[in-house]
């Protein structure tokens, strides 16, 4: 379990909120929405887990099951070994004392068995678009494979990323193709990134994003769910406490559960 | 200074004692050191005469083997001669150059020259031989000169030539096998999934081709050579299931049935396949994956068996490159792609043919009488069941998995839609009970229709219907929910199963844990759905006639005195007629919804009942018996709602209950006997506020008295 606070600390204060890029960010909120705060804060410990499902897509050859074994095993491997049908990763994590789950599922970019893959689209919270800096042609395919993953949910109930790989092959080309990139990111309404597996670099930033986001969206679902329970039963005025402005800083919730957990 | 002087001559002595220890100790110790050295010398000396009896016993054998392969060959002792070969091989090689340097090394060399030549003659002898027995399919022979090739060294050739003798045996038989396939009567029993057994037989005989020659292998090769043969052998493999897959793709029209598949499924305007006609193929193609998977699992745990011998002593590295390379085979041979791509299309056909069994279904839905269902749940689930089951029958995680996945989707989407869009129509409330209770509602009828320029008494008989239709959905809907959940915990023990047999890889149970889980969350969509289906019948159905039945409360005084109390309680005025109300009304629904949903919807009533009496209330006003008699009243409603649901009334009635205490007090004050530190076991529903309320509806009482009241 990487319920390991230190790396949690480290990553959500200096990355996990932090966009790759102004150009193409999904949103530019420094921290956790106020009421996520004030819920996380009540209900650590007592919450059951939360779960998020990752799809990650793209052609053959880009890099998605490297890109996950970087993040989720922390090794890269020079060979390519194609994936067949679905291969699956959970990543735990504990985020301001809730557990929480990553679940990637890493599909095979291969046509012939886009049949068997295209059966784990539905219910992703998050879908990851891959392609790859060095082949152009694997960019203009991400329009196609996000298509078909969105065609297997529901409308508007998934954060889109466009990542670009293979940065440390890093060229002139490279960087043309990666203004491309931000253009199509926008269209998308995607959120781009560019990461290294190899070296990998953005990697781990690049995932912290991913799990930060899903995580306030979850988290967001449950208290609308709640919420609309207690509603009904007339407790009234809830629904202004969604934009009351937030005096507690996100850090400062961390040290709180520093100082709980050693 | 005189002590110094005084010990002056004893400092001498033990000077000189000294001196002379020291003497004898550098003695002791050259001794030592000279015995030592002797001790080394002799040691190494030692050690230099076995060396030189164990070159000797080389010389001597390198002598015989020279001498003893020349013989074993000329009398075509081919085993002995290997031995000899196998000798000499062994021996050290500074040895050899040794001798070469001795007195003798002339000799030495050119016998050595001889041996060296019948190495290479007795390799090309064998091998010959080998090919020859290979050829003429003399498996004695065969085996006879496969145990020689590790002797010389050749392991790795050896197993090559051996597996290809094997390799041909597995191919003769597969043809034949598929001639017999050709040939097959089409109405044989066994004509429908004939290609799974052609597949089956192959499988079979490369099994029965392992378990055989295996001890063989490991006899003459040592363990951990397995995987060697295997590999071999799954070459041969791929090709004749290349043979089986080309055959049966041609034969079954497979590619063609799933274009097909997918046209009708991206345009519903092209002609459609018949899901029937795609059954018995479906069922065929699982069951060629279910023998692959078999049979791959079959030479997993041999090589992995193998390999655990022979590297039970091999550093990690070595141990996780053998462990690669086996993974390399099972997944990356053309036999798992093959069947991959041809569980893809299959996932494609199922979930078609699950979807258009459902659309029919759905569209050949009808009801019985006397049943709380109709017969689209039963058969949609049988229809899942069937599909995922046949699934899950092909032995791939990633098969079923997919095919959970089009279940959830098939269910979460297309048909919670069909039994939300029948919710939709609602449940026809008011006309046909005001038909019922009275000509002015029936005149009104009659009225509309009429202007309408029609009067159809079926519009009753269709109203009747539709209200059945929206009973029924609501049991399907709630049988839907249990459904999942049911269909889930079979699953779950079915995939344990599967998972405790060795199938699926690392993640399998990670894999299954999520899809099921996705599922069961569907179950609880159903659940959101039955209870929204519920209280729109309360506030359509139940609503509209509660409210103006209690509303008669208002008509009926509640400032009585002794002579209309009486005759209350002779003629009741109004509680007697509501419950006979409520008891009609509720019969329809009793009769015609699962107890589940039935108390559900007797529980919104109560409710229902409690909040609009409070209301009706607050608009009345007592005297004593007036308090008094809503007391009566009130225990009789409760009695009666008691006895028709499950839920505690008592509590949805604690604050009616508590006004009826209220208004049957003497005087103001009484209430201070409850009130407070008074209370007892009894917790107020009612705030002061509400209190002071409540005894202002009696008139009897003075204002000034309830405002003086502290509570
Ligand atoms: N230089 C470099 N090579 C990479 C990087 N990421 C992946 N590769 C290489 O690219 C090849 C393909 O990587 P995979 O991760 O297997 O590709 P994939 O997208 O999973 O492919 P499919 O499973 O067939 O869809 C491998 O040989 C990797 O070593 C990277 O960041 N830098
Ligand atoms: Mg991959």
């Amino acid at each position: 379990i990487r319920s390991m606070w230190s790396f949690w600390l480290k990553n959500l204060r200096q990355f996990s909120f932090s966009w790759y890029t102004p150009e193409a960010c999904l949103q530019f909120k420094e921290h956790f929405h106020a009421q996520v705060r004030t819920a996380c804060q009540q209900s650590a410990g007592t919450v059951g887990l939360k779960i998020s499902k990752v799809v990650v897509v793209g052609d053959l050859y880009v890099g998605k099951t490297s890109l996950i074994n970087r993040f989720c095993k922390d090794n890269f491997n020079r060979d390519y070994k194609a994936t067949i049908g679905v291969d699956f990763e959970i990543e735990r994590f504990e985020i301001v004392g809730i557990p929480y789950n990553l679940q990637i599922w890493d599909t095979a970019g291969q046509e012939k068995f886009k049949c068997i893959a295209s059966a784990y689209y539905r219910g992703a919270e998050v879908i990851i678009t891959v392609f790859d800096l060095a082949d152009i042609q694997t960019l203009d395919h991400t329009k196609q494979w996000l298509e078909d993953a969105l065609r297997e949910n529901e409308p508007d109930s998934s954060f889109i990323f466009l990542v670009g790989t293979k940065k440390d092959l890093s060229d002139a080309v490279c960087e043309r193709t990666e203004i491309d990139a931000i253009r199509f990111a926008n269209e998308m309404q995607a959120e781009y990134w560019s990461v290294s597996a190899k070296t990998g670099e953005n990697v781990n930033e690049f995932f912290s994003r991913v799990a930060a986001l899903a995580f306030e969206q979850s988290m967001i679902k449950e208290l609308e769910k709640t919420m609309g329970h207690m509603v009904q039963i007339g407790t009234g005025n809830l629904i202004s406490m969604l934009n009351f402005a937030s005096c507690v800083y996100f850090p400062h919730l961390c040290s709180q559960r520093l100082g709980r957990v050693f | 200074m005189v002590a110094l002087q005084r010990m002056g001559p004893n400092l001498q002595l033990i000077e000189g004692d000294a001196q002379q220890l020291a003497g004898m100790i550098a003695f002791t110790c050259s001794l030592a050191e000279n015995v030592s050295s002797k001790v080394r010398q002799l040691d190494l000396a030692k050690n230099r005469l076995y060396q030189a009896i164990q070159r000797a016993d080389d010389i001597l054998d390198l002598k015989f083997c020279m001498d003893g392969v020349q013989t074993a060959l000329r009398g075509e002792d081919y085993e002995q001669a290997a031995a000899h070969i196998h000798r000499y091989l062994s021996l050290d090689k500074s040895v050899i150059e040794l001798s070469r340097q001795g007195k003798e090394g002339g000799i030495i060399d050119a016998n050595l020259k001889l041996l060296q030549e019948s190495e290479q003659r007795l390799k090309a002898i064998v091998t010959e031989k080998f090919d020859t027995a290979m050829k003429q399919g003399d498996l004695p022979q065969v085996e006879r000169f496969f145990k020689i090739f590790p002797l010389l060294g050749l392991h790795e050739e050896g197993l090559s030539k051996f597996s290809e003798y094997l390799c041909k045996q597995v191919a003769k038989k597969a043809e034949e096998n598929l001639q017999l396939v050709m040939g097959t009567d089409m109405s044989d029993r066994r004509a429908a999934v004939i290609f799974a057994d052609t597949l089956t037989l192959l499988f079979e005989g490369i099994a029965r081709v392992v378990e055989t020659h295996q001890p063989i292998v490991e006899t003459y090769y040592g363990p951990g050579r397995l995987y060697t043969l295997i590999k071999h052998l799954q070459g041969e493999c791929d090709q004749q299931v290349e043979k089986v897959v080309e055959k049966f793709v041609k034969e079954r029209d497979y590619h063609r049935q799933f274009q097909q598949v997918q046209n009708s499924m991206m345009r519903s305007s092209a002609e459609k396949i018949e899901p029937r006609e795609l059954d018995p193929i479906l069922t065929e193609v699982t069951l060629m994956n279910a023998r692959s998977e078999l049979y791959l699992r079959f030479i997993k745990r041999r090589i992995t068996a193998d390999f655990e011998v022979g590297d039970s002593m091999a550093p990690e590295e070595v141990k996780q490159e053998h462990q690669k390379q086996l993974d390399k085979l099972l997944n990356n041979c053309l036999l798992s792609c093959t069947m991959q791509e041809l569980i893809g299309y299959y996932i494609t056909m199922e979930q078609y043919f699950m979807r258009e069994t459902v659309n029919k279904a759905v569209a050949m839905d009808s009801y019985e009488k006397g049943q709380l269902t109709s017969s689209m749940v039963d058969d949609v689930f049988y229809i899942v069941k069937k599909c995922i089951g046949r699934a899950l029958s092909s032995s791939s995680i990633d098969c079923l998995c997919a095919m959970i996945n089009h279940s959830t989707t098939e269910l979460e989407s297309d048909f919670r839609e069909v039994l939300y869009n029948k919710l939709k129509q609602g449940f026809p409330a008011t006309t046909f009970q005001d038909f019922q209770r009275g000509v002015t509602s029936a005149v009104n009828i009659m009225h509309s229709s009429l202007q309408q320029g029609k009067f159809d008494t079926k519009g009753i008989e269709s109203t009747d219907e539709a209200k059945q239709s929206f009973l029924v959905t609501l049991n399907n809907v709630e049988v839907c929910s249990e459904n999942i959940m049911t269909l889930k915990k079979t699953l779950e023990s079915d995939c344990a199963k599967l998972l405790s047999q060795g199938f699926g890889g690392e993640q399998a149970q990670a894999k299954i844990e999520s899809c099921l889980s996705d599922m069961a969350a569907v179950s609880n969509k159903f659940r959101d759905l039955l209870q929204e289906g519920v209280s729109d019948l309360n506030n359509t159905a139940i609503k509209p006639q509660v409210k103006p039945w209690i509303n008669l409360f208002l008509s009926i005084s509640h400032s009585i005195e002794e002579e209309e109390f009486s005759e209350y309680e002779a003629n009741d005025p109004w509680v007697q007629q509501f419950i006979v109300h409520l008891e009609q009304q509720m019969t329809e629904f009793k009769a015609g919804l699962s107890p589940v949903i039935y108390d559900n919807l007797t529980g919104l009533m109560t409710s229902l009942i409690a909040t609009e009496l409070e209301k009706v209330l607050l608009k009345s006003s007592f005297n004593r018996l007036g308090g008094l008699q809503f007391d009566k009243e009130l225990r009789s409603l409760i009695a009666y709602l008691t006895t028709v649901t499950t839920w505690t009334i008592r509590d949805k009635f604690a604050r009616l209950s508590q006004i009826a205490t209220i208004l049957n007090l003497e005087r103001v004050t009484e209430i201070l006997d409850y009130w407070g530190p008074n209370s007892g076991p009894l917790t107020w529903r009612l705030t002061p506020a509400e209190v002071r309320r409540v005894l202002g509806l009696r008139k009897d009482f003075r204002d000034e008295d309830i405002k003086r009241l502290r509570l």
